[in-house]
């Protein structure tokens, strides 16, 4: 930057809080006399009304270009300045913070000299950075104010209703012939009662009625491109070789049709025709053939006549659309126990899985309703419910599945319903989770009408001759084992993620969690978006969860979306990164590094083409820039050079006394400012220089630190495997300074002088420790050893150094 | 519970099933009856049956080939149940007969044509009886009224029309099923092998004659194919169908079938035949 520099500082007494313990006057004294300040001044309350108005006339009136306030943590005032600073007609990018509070005067009470001292360092670290900072304007992208819905559930539904209603247009794309999902499949919901397709079908046909919402059924997802309030997304029609504009759904073509096979949707335990619909309510009621099985005879061409609604010749259909938010709603699979012998499944015939139970006991199912067993027919006495079969278990799905506890009530309740006391049924069951609005009181109802609860796991089912099941079980209770002979067992199996969610995560970038239900945000605050932008979550998709629950989720994801969506433009904060072709090393070689390190494959890479950051994609984690090998990719607010300016400014004076710590924003310096905030007091060595990811830690600024003689560098991250605000930045600024440890060791310097250690948010306690036993190990080895340490590292920095600034 | 899908084989027959839980779906091919052709192999409409020759024994006479269906290919539709000429094939559902190719007139029923006039049959002959190869008929008196009663088991006729040509009276008249064609390219058909005289179900319809290769006398021939089955040398056994004796029917599930059992050729004819026949019916109509 060519013009002239006045930096203006404004140190804050924030009453007693700093005042109490470090010399606000001498450290405003002081930083007038650091090269570019030209104005100083201390107050009491800087982010007061009148604090920020002092700033404001301070810069008019001395016509100042950058602005330092040394104060309490950025986390906490950094958006508030920022504010005040571009009211005053400045760049809000022009302003940083120097924190003297939480990192300075909080956590050394006891030694108000030495923290003195450290505040003024502090500052001219912070003045250091501020005379590198530059202009920046936040990127502002138009939005199509279209929303696209992943999956025709009960949650799905919701979202689009709710979206459609507030007057955006809704595609919603469903891969199965049928919107409804699994609730469709229901015969009565918990814990009314009320019958699941008829509350649910009304909402289906407002879905295909309302005119903002179209339906891409029997659809499949093939890619999406773009970012917030700028998706393409691809889709696919399957064939249904029917035409969707001229079948009425009459049925008159399943009528004359030879064929049946295994309905799928019925659990394979109904039939339906080679040309069907999989339910009588299905939405959109049209009508299609299953190739494999239709043996071509074309007796419904002649049944569906001048409707002329068949076409076996069809292909599927590509189509692209154009949204601004995507919301994921694809729901759940249940468990089928299919391989091995889990409670004889599959080997012994009157062995079900809930929800082959569930489609048993519906009247539209293969019995009309009537409970029988599949070996003879006839109607079981003795019915066993067996709980937590494939969840709550180390080796299968170590999660629990939530809602099984209350729809095992719920068929309890429907078999005493049935047939009173002619039928006993057992629950046997772990734990008894009925925790929502009329849950409990639909367990005493169960167990009122008589129903046995036995606690204990169930450890073996084995067949009798006449297909009946002894259950071998623990009754912990009464701490006995026990055995039972039922006639029909009932397994509720695990809800688990949908086998196709593998697919949807890598066409939509959205990770997925260790259980295989797609990963929220942020699970407190943030439990419907995720790491990507513009891209919310919804439904069972995101955990196992009960029908309100999804209803819910339904509702809050629209509005999530909405807040896209009702805006023309959607803004996104410019500290992103930057390509310099000029250096980009993918013109010579083929490289390409940068884009397979972002999280957030926000980087195209071109043969021949250096790289392009599509901003609106860049979250800012600096991953890139730190992987580069030839430094071509800069980010914006905390560029190479201003962190090194800050590094040199920290270690000035005494840098072998000095621990330099390289903090990520959203953990380690949260952790530190946590134990300021708890009064935790550690020594005063440490000199914290903030990034926004530790993944942005570049090899080079610890290099610099042992160049510029540091006595220690500790990088502050989140914790592993999940913690990372940026997905997995933490994982490769791991990889990368283990490597560097290593180097650094071989060439002579003592392993604990390096250190990385992660701590989270909460863990002030912990930041406060680290620091103790660093600058205790500081203690021990001595400021010469220290000095001799460096001494032998220099060339060897140097020449890395010096190689690389070519 | 599961839906299974099972194949069971025994000495007499092979019973594929699918077991759902309110409905069990079973095909039952008839080891006894089957002469192991290639006419079931050819109509289905998915390619779940194959035929395989069986193996040869030195010096033995060639066993007839093996029938098998895949179990998880079938969809009971029925085609080969209508199809077989011998009728080995039996399709049922729950234990009650059901081919539900049939019922929804998706494929046509062959037509096993043997009627006897028995007001011609003398009351002592038994000619037919003993003639039929597959024991299919069974001449009774009725001591009282002198009637002769002669009941054919037509469902498993394959129309040899051996029973018609030994009738000293003429009293029963028959129709072949398949018409068509057989011949032997003496010199591709290898000296001295006899498999297809050994597995054709009709005996006298192939012989091995002086000079080691295979004659015919088509005669009998039902064209069943199961001499094409075992024959080693491609092209040495020339067989062609022409057409079908079938119930009437309109399907394009027949069409797909007869076009492999014969040619394109017969299908083009006998659609053309059907729609000069609905002209001529609606002419009829329109002028009477």
């Amino acid at each position: 930057m060519s013009q002239n520099l006045r930096i203006g500082v404004f140190v804050c007494h924030c009453g007693l809080n700093i005042a109490g313990t470090v010399d606000v006057e001498a450290i405003t004294e002081y930083a007038k006399t650091l090269p570019d300040v030209v104005y100083a001044v201390h107050n009491r309350y800087t982010c007061s009304d009148p604090g920020q108005e002092e700033i404001r006339k301070a810069i008019k009136e001395n016509g100042l270009n950058r602005v330092v306030v040394a104060a309490c943590s950025p986390r906490m005032h950094e958006f508030t300045f920022r504010r005040t600073v571009s009211e005053a007609g400045l760049n809000p990018y022009l302003f940083e913070m120097a924190n003297i509070r939480e990192h300075c005067s909080w956590c050394h009470p006891s030694k108000p000299e030495e923290a003195t001292q450290k505040a003024k360092e502090i500052v001219k670290i912070a003045v250091a950075k501020a005379r590198l900072l530059g202009p920046l304007q936040p990127i502002e992208v138009p939005v199509t104010n279209k929303a696209l819905v992943l999956g025709g559930g009960i949650a799905g539904m919701n979202a689009a209703l709710d979206l459609a209603e507030m007057g955006f247009k809704v595609y919603l794309v469903e891969k199965k012939e049928s919107i409804g999902g699994h609730m469709a499949q229901l015969d009565k919901t918990f814990p009314t009662l009320d019958c699941s397709i008829c509350i649910e079908g009304p909402k289906m046909v407002d879905v295909s009625r309302h005119p903002n919402i179209e339906i891409f059924s029997f659809t499949d997802i093939v890619s999406v491109e773009g970012f917030v309030g700028n998706f393409r997304v691809k889709l696919k029609k399957r064939p249904r070789f029917v035409k969707e504009e001229n079948c009425t759904g009459c049925g008159e073509c399943r009528d004359v049709c030879p064929i049946e096979l295994p309905n799928e949707w019925d659990m394979n335990m109904g039939v339906r025709k080679a040309i069907s619909v999989p339910f009588d309510q299905a939405v959109p009621l049209i009508y299609s053939i299953n190739k494999d099985y239709c043996i071509e005879c074309f007796k419904c061409v002649d049944a569906c006549g001048a409707r002329e609604a068949i076409d076996l010749s069809q292909e599927p259909k590509e189509t692209e659309v154009e949204v601004g938010t995507i919301i994921v709603a694809t729901g759940y699979d249940i468990y089928q126990p299919e391989e091995g012998n889990v409670y004889g499944y599959g080997k012994y015939s009157n062995v079900l899985t809930s929800l082959e139970f569930e489609r048993l006991i519906l009247a539209a199912g293969p019995t009309n309703g009537h409970v029988i067993r599949a070996s003879n027919g006839k109607q079981p006495k003795v019915v066993a419910l067996v709980q937590c079969v494939g969840s709550r278990d180390v080796d299968k799905y170590p999660y629990c599945s939530g809602f099984c506890c209350m729809y095992t009530l719920k068929h309890a309740v429907q078999l005493k319903e049935h047939y009173g006391r002619d039928v006993e049924v057992y629950v046997f069951y772990i734990d008894m989770r009925t925790n929502f609005k009329g849950y409990e009181e639909f367990y005493t109802r169960a167990r009122e009408m008589g129903v046995n609860f036995v606690r204990g796991r169930v450890s073996n089912v084995f067949e009798t001759p006449q297909n009946n099941l002894v259950i071998r079980a623990e009754d912990t209770l009464l701490g006995e084992p026990i055995e039972l002979e039922a006639e029909m067992v009932v397994l509720a199996t695990a809800a688990k993620a949908c086998a196709d969610a593998g697919e949807v995560s890598r066409v939509l970038n959205v990770t997925r969690g260790m259980d295989g239900f797609f990963m929220e945000s942020h699970p407190k605050l943030k439990p419907l978006d995720t790491a990507v932008d513009g891209i919310f979550l919804a439904g069972a998709c995101q955990g196992p969860k009960d029908i309100p629950y999804s209803v819910s989720q339904g509702s809050g994801a629209a509005a999530r979306a909405a807040t896209v969506l009702s805006k023309p433009t959607v803004k996104i904060e410019p500290i992103v990164a930057v390509v310099d072709p000029q250096k980009c090393r993918n013109t010579k070689v083929k490289c390409g590094i940068c884009a397979t390190k972002c999280p957030y494959s926000a980087i195209h890479v071109e043969p021949n083409k250096p790289a392009d950051v599509v901003a609106a994609k860049c979250h800012g984690c600096g991953v890139c820039v730190a992987e580069c090998p030839v430094d071509a990719i800069a980010q914006m607010h905390f560029t190479d050079a201003q962190i090194l300016a800050q590094i040199s400014a920290a270690l000035e004076d005494n840098p072998e006394g000095k621990i330099l710590g390289i903090c990520c924003n959203w953990c380690s310096y949260a952790g530190a400012d946590l134990a300021g905030t708890s009064r935790f007091e550690y020594p005063t060595n440490i000199r914290i220089v903030r990034v926004m990811c530790s993944g942005r830690v570049d090899r080079d600024f610890v290099l610099e630190a042992f160049r510029r003689g540091a006595g220690m560098v500790l990088v502050g991250a989140c914790h592993l495997p999940y913690d990372c605000h940026y997905i997995d930045g933490n994982w490769k600024m791991k990889v990368r300074m283990e490597s560097l440890s290593t180097m650094l060791q071989k060439l002579g310097l003592t392993a604990d002088r390096f250190r990385v250690e992660y701590v989270s948010a909460a863990e002030g306690v912990k930041f406060a420790q680290v620091v103790k036993d660093m600058a205790e190990r500081l203690s021990e080895l001595g400021k010469d050893k220290v000095k001799a340490e460096n001494e032998r590292l220099k060339p060897y920095i140097d020449r890395i150094l010096d190689r690389k600034a070519k | 519970m599961v839906m299974h899908l099972t194949k069971r084989r025994t000495s007499e027959k092979l019973v594929v099933e699918r077991t759902m839980y309110t409905k069990r779906y079973s095909l039952a091919l008839d080891d006894q009856r089957c002469v192991g052709c290639e006419i079931c192999r050819i109509a289905c409409p998915k390619e779940a049956i194959t035929v395989e020759k069986s193996s040869k024994s030195e010096g033995k006479k060639l066993g007839k080939s093996t029938v098998n269906v895949d179990e998880t290919k079938c969809h009971f539709c029925g085609v080969c149940t209508a199809i077989c000429p011998f009728g080995a094939l039996t399709l049922s559902m729950n234990g009650e007969r059901w081919v539900p190719v049939l019922e929804k007139e998706s494929f046509p029923q062959v037509v096993h044509e043997v009627t006897v006039d028995e007001t011609k049959c003398p009351a002592d002959c038994r000619e037919c009886e003993d003639a039929c190869l597959f024991k299919l008929i069974k001449v009774t008196l009725d001591k009282d009224s002198g009637h002769v009663r002669v009941q054919v088991g037509t469902e498993h006729c394959p129309d040899c029309q051996i029973c018609e040509d030994k009738c000293p009276k003429g009293a029963i008249v028959t129709r072949k099923i398949f018409s068509g064609s057989v011949a032997i390219d003496e010199e591709k058909c290898p000296e001295g092998c006899h498999d297809c005289v050994d597995v054709c179900p009709i005996p006298g319809v192939l012989s091995l004659s002086g000079d080691g290769k295979v004659r015919i006398n088509e005669k009998y021939c039902v064209y069943c194919g199961a001499c094409r089955v075992v024959c080693p040398v491609e092209g040495a056994l020339v067989l062609q169908r022409f057409s079908v004796h079938h119930t009437p029917v309109h399907s394009g599930a027949w069409n797909k079938a007869l076009e492999k059992l014969a040619t394109t050729a017969e299908v083009t004819k006998e659609l053309r035949t059907k729609s000069s026949m609905k002209v001529r019916e609606t002419v009829k109509k329109r002028f009477s």
